[in-house]
């Protein structure tokens, strides 16, 4: 885990309102595997750090995707390059993808594309083949960068590729990765037991010890998104239990 | 967000100044502490350089483990944070194997935050870690609902308040600090109730009760309804509070509430706090504790003062 200040190196718009900030943060950028995350702290900001998936890295950059909504997304997305980010991380426990497996199925919705690069980038290194299935309500809130991976693309009104749900738009597979709003992945557990899910929570500290990321566990008791998550076997989450409409989750 | 208030060139560069602190019989190579329930069990905190870490208040302990409540837990407000974790915890037994073997290799002192339902639950925490090495001392949460008494707080009540603390004192000779509610429309009365049942230190002050509304779903933001706010936002209400409660007692006062930055503390420490903990600001700043303390060195050495007990303190006593 690092903790240093690295400087906006760019910004790209990558659907309708969304976004992906670069960041230099090198230490951070060697080090970060798949479904791990960084939060992200800045002055004057908000009084709470703001934990983000780790999209992609290019060289000594991180990049981030995000959508403004609320103050603090806002506050970021008006930076300018140059501008200092204090940047913790990598935190939490990401993706596993074990050697030697044939196919793994990727299901991101929305701003779930988040971890999805990096984890599709593991696989094609491991030698196992990638079927990334991504999805949004219509074609032009689609994030449409695959860096050169098979994408199935689903909309909820047909605007674009499959006319319903990620979700139902994916073939089975020997391993099944997920992310997106957590009734999504809610969805996803009910098709894929042993899937691994990356869930949204709100967060303290990002570190382990203010216990305010909990996630319900189905054996009972909570562990914490940010230090045993936010990667899941879908199986082992209460879903009930779980938000599964955060404030952030709501469109602008 | 609080970013370092010391530049890095200032940073342990004091080695002039003596910081050290006393709360009654204990000795603290620092004024600053960690709060209860920022710090884990000591374990988990990253990066920060502990030496200037005067000690430690653990996480909330029950004598029985307990789950937390639901999620959503915590709730960013302005300058503040609502949460309601619910002192999940792993129960004493568990807190004796498995952190306070750790705690006793350490060179700052860790106190154990400890709550009941009874004051016969807080008695029982206090025998049970009494002696147990790696443990220095007992900070009691009074913010509990009573069980016994239909659910109202101990630490809103005089009596309720001084049992408790006489339930612990009973069973230990450790030091014995007492963490009061803001939520009292005199602290100055509970202050003096718990000092007469033989409180060593209070701390000053837990976290106010708030409440905010989601407008998406017209629901609490919290699972739990209700939270604790800690945060820059509630710093003027605690030192008033520390202030308060310092002028009601004999006993030394520890200012806790909304401190980020040095000048924070050093406002309850002129307040008449004999030391300050540090919470909230750790989460956004890891290296918060470092900060302030190194901060306060760099602004004693400013003003020319020689050791924190040359700091003027405004205490007219009552």
């Amino acid at each position: 885990m690092f903790l240093l200040d690295g400087a906006v190196t760019g910004r790209r718009q990558v659907a309708r309102g969304m976004f992906v900030i670069s960041i230099e943060a090198p230490e951070i950028a060697a080090s970060v595997g798949a479904g791990q995350f960084v939060n992200l702290g800045w002055s004057p900001g908000p009084l709470l750090r703001r934990p983000f998936s780790v999209y992609r890295t290019d060289g000594d950059r991180i990049e981030i995707v995000l959508k403004a909504v609320g103050e603090g997304t806002s506050q970021l997305l008006a930076m300018g390059v140059g501008d200092r980010l204090s940047c913790l991380g990598p935190l939490g426990h990401g993706f596993e993808l074990p050697a030697g497996l044939k196919s793994v199925v990727l299901i991101s919705g929305g701003l779930g594309v988040a971890p999805m690069p990096l984890a599709a980038r593991r696989a094609t290194a491991l030698g196992t083949r990638v079927t990334w299935v991504h999805g949004a309500r219509t074609s032009d809130e689609l994030c449409l960068e695959s860096d050169g991976h098979e994408v199935i693309w689903a909309t909820d009104d047909g605007s674009k590729g499959y006319a319903g749900t990620a979700v139902d738009a994916a073939p089975d597979a020997e391993l099944v990765l997920a992310c997106g709003p957590n009734r999504m992945l809610a969805a996803v557990a009910d098709r894929w037991p042993d899937a691994m899910v990356a869930v949204e929570t709100y967060m303290g500290c990002g570190t382990g010890v203010c216990l305010g990321c909990a996630v319900p566990l189905t054996r009972g008791g909570y562990d914490r998104a940010c230090k045993e998550g936010p990667v899941y076997r879908a199986a082992d989450i209460e879903w009930s239990s779980l938000p599964s409409h955060l404030n952030y989750a709501v469109p602008a | 967000m609080v970013v370092a208030a010391v530049p890095s060139e200032l940073r342990g560069a004091c080695v002039s100044v003596d910081l050290s602190a006393s709360v009654g019989n204990v000795k603290l190579r620092g004024p600053v502490l960690a709060a209860s329930g920022t710090f884990g069990y000591g374990t988990e905190v990253p990066l920060l350089d502990r030496r200037a870490l005067a000690g430690m208040v653990s996480k909330g302990i029950f004598v029985r483990a307990r789950d937390g409540t639901a999620p959503p837990r915590i709730a960013e407000t302005p300058s503040g944070m609502l949460n309601a974790i619910g002192l999940q915890g792993p129960g004493v037994d568990a807190l004796i194997r498995d952190y306070a073997p750790k705690w006793a290799e350490w060179d700052f002192p860790v106190f154990v935050n400890i709550n009941g339902e009874s004051a016969a639950e807080y008695g029982e925490l206090a025998a049970r870690l009494d002696g147990v090495p790696g443990v220095a001392g007992f900070e009691i949460n009074i913010s509990c609902p009573n069980v016994e008494q239909g659910g109202l707080y101990f630490g809103n009540d005089p009596r309720s308040a001084a049992a408790v603390t006489e339930a612990v004192r009973k069973r230990t000779r450790l030091p014995v600090w007492v963490k009061l509610t803001p939520m009292v429309s005199d602290i100055g009365v509970i202050a003096r109730a718990v000092e007469a049942a033989g409180a060593d230190a209070l701390c000053a002050i837990n976290t106010f009760v708030g409440m905010s509304m989601d407008l998406n779903s017209y629901q609490p933001r919290l699972s739990f309804r209700t939270g604790g706010l800690s945060g820059p936002a509630i710093r003027p209400l605690a030192v008033h509070l520390a202030h308060q409660a310092a002028r009601a007692v004999r006993i030394p006062v520890i200012g806790v509430g909304g401190i980020a930055r040095a000048e924070d503390a050093l406002e309850f420490l002129v307040a008449g706090c004999a030391a300050v903990q540090v919470g909230t600001a750790t989460f956004a700043n890891p290296r918060a504790i470092l900060d302030v303390s190194d901060g306060i060195a760099s602004f004693l050495e400013a003003k020319g003062f020689k050791s924190l007990a040359d700091l003027p303190r405004y205490l007219p006593r009552d």
